[in-house]
């Protein structure tokens, strides 16, 4: 409803008529065109990946097997076509709406986080969600429950661990699972379950803080040599011991029985005398356990992340060389991430051993630490509640799929997933704020949104 | 060091009050000498500002104090209000704030992503004890360790004048305000001596003046001794005790403004030898007025100077 009429886009003469032609090009010069082309594309590329699976004996099995029976292959490309269709056509008589309701959710104030900021919201939210969680094995199936436990809940406690390295303290590390290890091992041989006998045989609540003091030692050990180097020199070094871990226990047959691995590592148990409570082969005991571990993890590190250490860690990892400048010791505080972070990784391995009652190295594989990372990143580093839906999300979906396609091809579901999302939505499922704020003055080129790279002034002041 | 005319009145009776000394400074990069045999007297209480044209290594001086560069010869040395000398050559930057050195940086470099307040928290609070386990466990040390550095925060805003701006981000803030931040976090450190690279750099005439001000607050109501390194020369004559001159990493010349401002050799390195000559030789009512004007830039014959001087150091 403006005042000032938009200018008339019609050249007066003809001359400038004919060279606004001339400047236009042709109709299928136009870029929608190349539009159409690609999403073609995609169309067939996604028809073959989502079909038969390949044979290694016929190389082009899966691609004969997919124009030998073209249907699948025209629904796709139909998909494909009408959404550039409606992109390209309809996508200007819904957009009005689409601000319209963006607006109005702006206006009233009424962000996501505003809301649940609300006591009246909070905290019958907090304790709806709390009982949903207790209850939810209740509800599931005992395929569900394994799942649960062994899957997505350890996942979710190491990627609570994680989260304080990566997305407090910046630090990229690739070999997070090597502290899992360290603490699965450390409960079998506290338990009794390697060749070598320990001092005293302990229960497995008395192996966690055991466990968390030997992760903690790894992780200054790690640390100390290694954290002067930055970024992608880190991440290489935490790849070898990633690497020096999983072999020693692949190889040192006569501590860790090799890849033979160790058996018969006891449940929990909690004997106060009076009431023995048992951990058996139940899953649903070890998620609540599990759960009990993760709320109070979740609230000890809320409390650091806006204490002087989270302070401290956001401006190491903003630029490294004021922190220092202003007295923040960047080592110590390095350190500290490092050695909080496997610690937590100690407890879930402690967790893991106890209730799968079998570790082997191949329990330990990179794989795992690199889906750990996927999975905070997706989640968006240094957002607890991001990164613990993330985790929970993304362990679920593959074990979901099988359902619905092939069992081998899950995980490049998740890849293309993390693709789309890293393209679209850099800054996680739920981001933190400081990391979106990071995000956008990095693009900007103001400031680093992690302490993996150079800074953008340079290193010195 | 023949070019030295000047020397620093009375270098050797300073020494007892002198904060930073520094002597026989040099720093090499392979063959490049950055610094050659610097000395530099900071006295306790007083504004010392480092003058030079572009690439004199005025920076490369505070980084080697600050322990960024660690220079191969010479020995820079601090005597504490507590009677402790140390020596700051080599030291962490980290461990060289802890002794009272603090810092800005000549491209601003603040947290972006933090508030203005917690910038200045985060300086306020690394010399609190408090370690992980406690604020885990909540303990009350390390309670009343949190409030003490808000409380801190929150009056070095108010000081600095950035009292109303504390919950803006950083990078919102203004060129001016964000230098003011900086100066707030370095002083949240609780230095014994504030150095400041180009504070004035890209603020426009008020926020100069405004900067002036707040600098001369530092140094007579917190007792900071401050050493300064500034292009507009206007901003040094209005708040330094002394001046030292480097060109080419050599100290060419050290006094009170006007004494180097009526200097040969600081004139010579700003307009070379041939303009000096015309400047300081065209009568000696005139000197120090022409010299200045040459060297702060400020007036019609001191434009060349200006431009250098004005110009940022890369």
């Amino acid at each position: 409803m403006s005042a000032v009429k938009t200018l008339d886009r019609q050249p007066v003469t003809e001359t400038a008529r004919r060279i606004a032609a001339l400047r236009k090009g042709k109709w299928y010069q136009q870029q929608r065109w190349a539009r159409l082309m690609g999403l073609v594309f995609a169309a067939v590329v996604l028809d073959v990946m989502a079909g038969p699976q390949g044979s290694s004996s016929d190389v082009f099995f899966a691609l004969e097997a997919v124009y030998k029976e073209p249907t699948s292959l025209i629904v796709w490309i139909a998909v494909m076509v009408g959404v550039w269709a409606f992109a390209e056509f309809g996508w200007g008589y819904v957009k009005p709406y689409f601000d319209w309701t963006k607006a109005k959710a702006t206006e009233a104030g009424s962000s996501v986080r505003q809301v649940t900021a609300d006591r009246r919201v909070k905290w019958p939210l907090g304790v709806g969600v709390a009982v949903l969680l207790i209850a939810l094995p209740e509800m599931l199936s005992t395929y569900w429950n394994q799942v649960l436990v062994g899957e997505v809940a350890v996942y979710v406690l190491l990627a609570i661990g994680l989260n304080v390295v990566v997305g407090w303290a910046g630090l990229l590390d690739l070999g997070f699972i090597a502290f899992f290890a360290i603490g699965a091992y450390s409960a079998a041989y506290w338990t009794g379950a390697l060749p070598v006998e320990p001092p005293v045989e302990l229960t497995p609540f008395l192996v966690i803080p055991v466990a968390v003091l030997t992760c903690l030692i790894a992780g200054l050990l790690l640390g100390a040599p290694t954290l002067r180097l930055r970024g992608d020199y880190l991440a290489i070094v935490t790849l070898g011991f990633h690497e020096i871990i999983y072999l020693i226990a692949k190889n040192k047959e006569d501590f860790t029985n090799g890849p033979r691995g160790a058996t018969g590592i006891p449940g929990f148990e909690l004997d106060l005398g009076f009431w023995d409570y048992k951990w058996g082969l139940d899953p649903k005991q070890y998620w609540w356990l599990i759960l009990a571990f993760a709320a109070v993890l979740v609230f000890v590190f809320r409390r650091l992340e806006h204490s002087r250490v989270g302070r401290a860690w956001t401006a190491i990892r903003e630029d490294e060389v004021a922190a220092a400048a202003n007295g923040v010791d960047t080592v110590k505080f390095k350190l500290m991430a490092f050695a909080i972070g496997a610690s937590t990784s100690g407890i879930a391995g402690v967790i893991y051993a106890s209730k799968q009652q079998f570790i082997s190295p191949e329990s330990f594989i990179l794989l795992s630490s690199v889906l750990v990372i996927a999975y905070v990143i997706f989640g968006g580093m240094g957002s607890l509640w991001g990164v613990i839906v993330g985790t929970a999300f993304l362990a679920w979906l593959p074990q979901r799929l099988k359902e619905f396609v092939d069992p081998k091809d899950r995980y490049m579901y998740l890849g293309a997933l993390l693709v789309v999302m890293m393209i679209y939505r850099p800054q996680g499922l739920i981001p933190s704020r400081r990391r979106k704020r990071e995000l956008t003055l990095a693009k900007q080129g103001i400031g680093d949104a992690d302490a993996m790279t150079e800074p953008v002034g340079g290193r010195m002041g | 060091m023949s070019t030295t005319v000047t020397k620093t009145a009375g270098v050797g009776g300073a020494v007892s009050d002198a904060v930073i000394a520094v002597s026989g400074l040099t720093l090499r990069f392979g063959g490049l000498v950055c610094l050659s045999e610097v000395e530099l007297t900071l006295r306790r209480g007083e504004i010392l500002a480092v003058i030079g044209p572009n690439g004199a290594g005025k920076t490369s001086l505070f980084n080697s104090l600050t322990g960024v560069y660690v220079p191969q010869e010479g020995s820079i040395t601090l005597n504490s209000v507590d009677g402790n000398t140390h020596s700051l050559l080599g030291r962490k930057t980290h461990v060289v704030n802890r002794l009272g050195l603090a810092r800005t940086f000549q491209n601003i470099r603040l947290f972006a992503a933090l508030t203005a307040l917690e910038n200045v928290k985060i300086a306020a609070e690394t010399r609190q004890k408090s370690g992980p386990v406690g604020i885990m466990l909540g303990l009350p040390h390390a309670r009343r360790n949190e409030r003490e550095s808000d409380r801190r925060a929150h009056e070095l805003m108010e000081f600095v004048g950035l009292g109303g701006k504390i919950n803006e981000l950083a990078s919102s803030l203004s060129y001016g305000d964000q230098r003011r931040l900086e100066i707030a976090r370095a002083l949240a450190t609780d230095p014994q001596v504030l150095l400041l690279d180009e504070p004035a750099a890209g603020t426009n005439p008020t926020e100069k003046l405004e900067l002036a001000d707040l600098i001369k607050h530092i140094n007579r109501e917190l007792g900071i001794s401050v050493l300064l390194i500034e292009h507009d020369m206007r901003l040094v004559m209005s708040v330094a005790d002394r001046v030292t001159v480097l060109n080419f990493g050599k100290v060419i010349a050290s006094g009170t403004p006007s004494e180097v401002q009526r200097n040969r050799a600081v004139v010579e390195a700003y307009l070379g030898a041939e303009m000096a000559a015309e400047v300081l030789d065209a009568g000696p009512s005139d000197t120090g007025v022409a010299a200045g004007a040459g060297v702060a830039g400020g007036a019609d014959e001191g434009k060349a100077a200006g431009a250098v001087g004005g110009e940022e150091e890369r």
